[in-house]
């Protein structure tokens, strides 16, 4: 459902052929999720993958894998009346956490989007109780400070180039030379030696990055030195969510991912690191989706299927919640940028009823029944938390008192 | 004013003061009996309350800069001279343990420097008052000396009106309207200027918009409103006298302009151009949305950059997330290094007037 939704959107805006190989991409990558967490998780959560194949329409009969964890998350969700919550931070995580805050019974959310460098600062000092990020924490913040994985999400690198059809393959290599100004050119010979058969236009490249502190920038910075180790980025001081971006006479800097896709929009031959809650959008407004190079050398669009065996190809998930999906080794058909979003929230919360509060919220964000359902998140593209990592989840979150 | 000098009565000056009584001490009040303490204490409480009230500015400036210097302290003894000449702003790996250098914890590869910053600010500036000037000192002396006095109160109040509209407003009608605009009719054709040695800073990649031109224009029409309403009042308190008495001695219009009003109003008009200096050199968020807040210095004219305030508005969030607090540490003396800039200027300024102004009141026919 979800692999022809993109394709038709795609070949909407941009009347290309719907390719081939998305769906038997999609079933494979559907079997190989199945094959590796039957292989990696226990037991009760081996119907992983006929739970998402359940979710794209294919009918088959299922075990319910979160059975371990529902008890406990229908433990948690009780809220209590009479408060009020503040969220602030990620821009990739707005749009979903904006429609729990909307639907959400009983406590009132309060949501803004202004990037997971303002989540994670507001939660550290007290601003609000609910920080939303897609990094994770720093090891020197204060170990009160809990970073719990919510949902997963992904990013996607998007280009403005409205004479090129179809997805354009990119890989990290490439993306280091556009954000360093060693590629000028959308037809250097870098980039169409791994499109051959496109025909590039010499349009100039402008590269997007974000000027606030960002989540996003943290994946794309650690995709980009994950998968090239002579980046940029480690000699800028590594992945961050705020970073010092090379100077290049062309780029442009955006706040929030809705300030990069209306800039990516306005400026032809522009290349931006967006989040996927944003990928609609982005192709409606005629914006092209690249194919990344993922860890195993596959290119590689972040079509469901593809971001579940990413996620699904990291089987051990420390106790912190703090881990990064970037470009995985162990998934061939993985997309190569995904994350965990957090919800950053201080362990001592100044009463119990608010900690309850702050519970019972994210725990029902979290239920695949509730905030965590399809009619959430696959307008978004986002994946609910596997039960291994959910358990994780809730651990930490039964850790705010 | 400039006619309390002159002595249409002939009296020479004030009256003399009456001759002092036997014994009584010069200066000293006569004797007086005791107020009732009612008035004593309305006298003592609004001596003690102004008191306060004038100590509370001066106070509140010390204990800015004073707050500001020992909250950047650390990053300056961090940062050394390498903050005011680097180019790399860059706040560390907050993914690896922090590091001790000089007694100081910082982030891994934390390192601070802020030319940029300064150079976008003094090139915005420059840029605003180089097109903002021009056009405002022209202005004010088409309304005082050309329009009829109904429609001279009309414009002047819309230029009133000008000055109290919001840098944000401003700020979005830059990036939403005039950057794009620019960019696509108006930056092109600049960009086909002769190669010759002034024009040339136009030639060059052209962008969309937003940078250091766009910024300069928008700091422009801030500044226009206040440089011209200033020289407005300056160019009407001239005395018709002495431009009458010019224009008699058969001096051309733009001859007497020069000969009195230009002399009369020049040091008035430093003032005004400093006070929108001051204004362009701090203004924040309208530079932040139409300069392209990337850190680093604008390669040709239309380059993106960002000036000092902008950065701290926009850098602000992501340096309270350094668990050492160096970022925002950095922040604070990028704030000091504004504050002296603006210090300089202002008090470069009052050394230029008065060098250029002998005395306080200007006596009829010297007008400089």
């Amino acid at each position: 459902m979800d692999a022809r939704d993109l394709a038709n959107e795609k070949a909407a805006s941009q009347r290309g052929r719907r390719p081939w190989y998305r769906n038997v991409g999609a079933a494979a990558t559907v079997a190989l999720a199945g094959a590796l967490a039957a292989g990696a998780l226990a037991a009760p959560v081996a119907g992983a993958a006929t739970a998402h194949a359940k979710a794209k329409g294919k009918p088959k009969a299922t075990a319910n894998v979160y059975a371990s964890v529902e008890k406990q998350l229908s433990g948690l969700e009780k809220p209590p009346s009479g408060v009020s919550l503040l969220e602030t931070g990620s821009t990739l995580l707005y749009p979903l956490i904006s429609a729990w805050a909307a639907h959400y019974p009983a406590t009132h959310v309060t949501t803004a989007g202004t990037g997971s460098g303002t989540g994670i600062a507001d939660a550290l000092n007290g601003t609000v109780q609910l920080g939303a990020s897609d990094a994770y924490l720093p090891i020197s913040d204060p170990s009160n400070l809990l970073d719990i994985p919510l949902d997963v999400s992904a990013q996607q690198v998007d280009y403005n180039l409205p004479g090129v059809k179809g997805h354009l393959k990119l890989n990290a290599a490439v993306l280091n030379g556009m954000y360093n100004g060693t590629i000028t050119k959308w037809n250097d010979p870098a980039i169409a030696a791994l499109n051959k058969g496109v025909s590039l236009p010499a349009t100039t490249v402008v590269p997007l990055h974000r000027s606030d502190g960002s989540g996003d920038t943290f994946m794309f910075t650690s995709f980009l030195d994950f998968q090239d180790p002579s980046s940029w980025v480690a000699s800028s001081g590594g992945p961050n969510t705020s970073i010092h971006f090379p100077s290049v006479p062309t780029a442009l800097a955006e706040q929030g991912n809705g300030g990069m896709l209306a800039g990516c929009e306005k400026t032809t031959g522009c290349v931006a690191y967006i989040g996927i809650s944003y990928l609609r959008s982005a192709l409606k407004a005629g914006l092209g989706d690249a194919q990344l190079e993922n860890g195993s050398g596959k290119y590689v669009l972040p079509t469901p299927g593809a971001i579940s065996s990413e996620v699904a190809s990291f089987q051990h998930i420390p106790s912190t919640g703090a881990i990064s999906l970037v470009n995985s080794k162990n998934a061939k058909f993985g997309y190569p940028i995904v994350n965990f979003e957090y919800a950053i929230v201080n362990a001592n919360q100044s009463s119990s009823t608010t900690a309850q509060a702050i519970r019972a919220f994210l725990a029902w964000g979290m239920d695949p029944r509730n905030g965590s359902s399809s009619t959430y998140l696959t307008p978004i593209y986002f994946h609910p938390l596997a039960p291994g990592a959910m358990q994780i989840a809730l651990n930490l979150l039964k850790k705010i008192q | 004013m400039s006619d309390e000098s002159v002595d249409p009565l002939g009296q020479g000056g004030p009256p003399p003061p009456p001759p002092a009584a036997a014994g009584a001490v010069r200066g000293a009040r006569r004797p007086r009996p005791p107020r009732p303490y009612a008035r004593r204490l309305a006298e003592r409480a609004l001596r003690a309350g102004s008191t306060v009230t004038a100590i509370v500015p001066l106070g509140a400036l010390v204990a800015m800069i004073v707050v500001l210097l020992v909250e950047a302290l650390p990053a300056i003894r961090y940062n050394g001279w390498h903050f005011l000449t680097g180019s790399t702003w860059s706040q560390g790996s907050y993914y690896s343990p922090p590091v001790r250098t000089n007694g100081i914890l910082h982030p891994a590869g934390a390192t601070y420097g802020a030319w940029p910053l300064i150079l976008g600010t003094i090139e915005t500036s420059a840029i605003a008052i180089a097109i903002g000037f021009p056009i405002a000192f022209g202005a004010a002396i088409f309304i005082v000396e050309k329009l009829p006095k109904r429609l001279a109160g009309v414009v002047g109040l819309c230029l009133e009106l000008l000055a109290g509209i919001p840098s944000v407003v401003i700020g979005l009608w830059g990036v939403l309207t005039l950057g794009p605009l620019l960019a696509r009719d108006v930056y092109p054709l600049l960009a086909h200027l002769p190669n010759v040695p002034v024009l040339n800073i136009f030639r060059g990649y052209v962008g969309s918009g937003e940078g250091l031109l766009t910024s300069g224009i928008v700091l422009a029409a801030m500044i226009i409103p206040i440089i011209a309403a200033t020289t407005r009042d300056l160019l009407r308190q001239v005395p018709e006298a002495t431009r009458e008495g010019a224009e008699a001695l058969g001096m051309t219009g733009a001859e007497v302009f020069r000969t009195v009003q230009l002399r009369w109003i020049r040091t008035g008009v430093i003032g005004a151009v400093i006070l929108g200096l001051g204004r362009a050199l701090g203004e924040t968020i309208a530079v932040a949305l139409v300069s392209g807040s990337v850190i680093s210095a604008a390669t040709n004219i239309y380059g993106t950059m960002t000036t000092i305030a902008a950065t701290i508005v926009s850098l602000l969030d992501s340096a309270q997330g350094d668990p050492t607090g160096l970022a925002t540490r950095s922040l604070s003396e990028a704030a000091l290094v504004l504050l002296g800039m603006t210090l300089i200027v202002n008090i470069g300024a009052r050394m230029l007037v008065r060098r250029s102004a002998r005395g306080a009141a200007l006596p009829v026919g010297v007008g400089f």
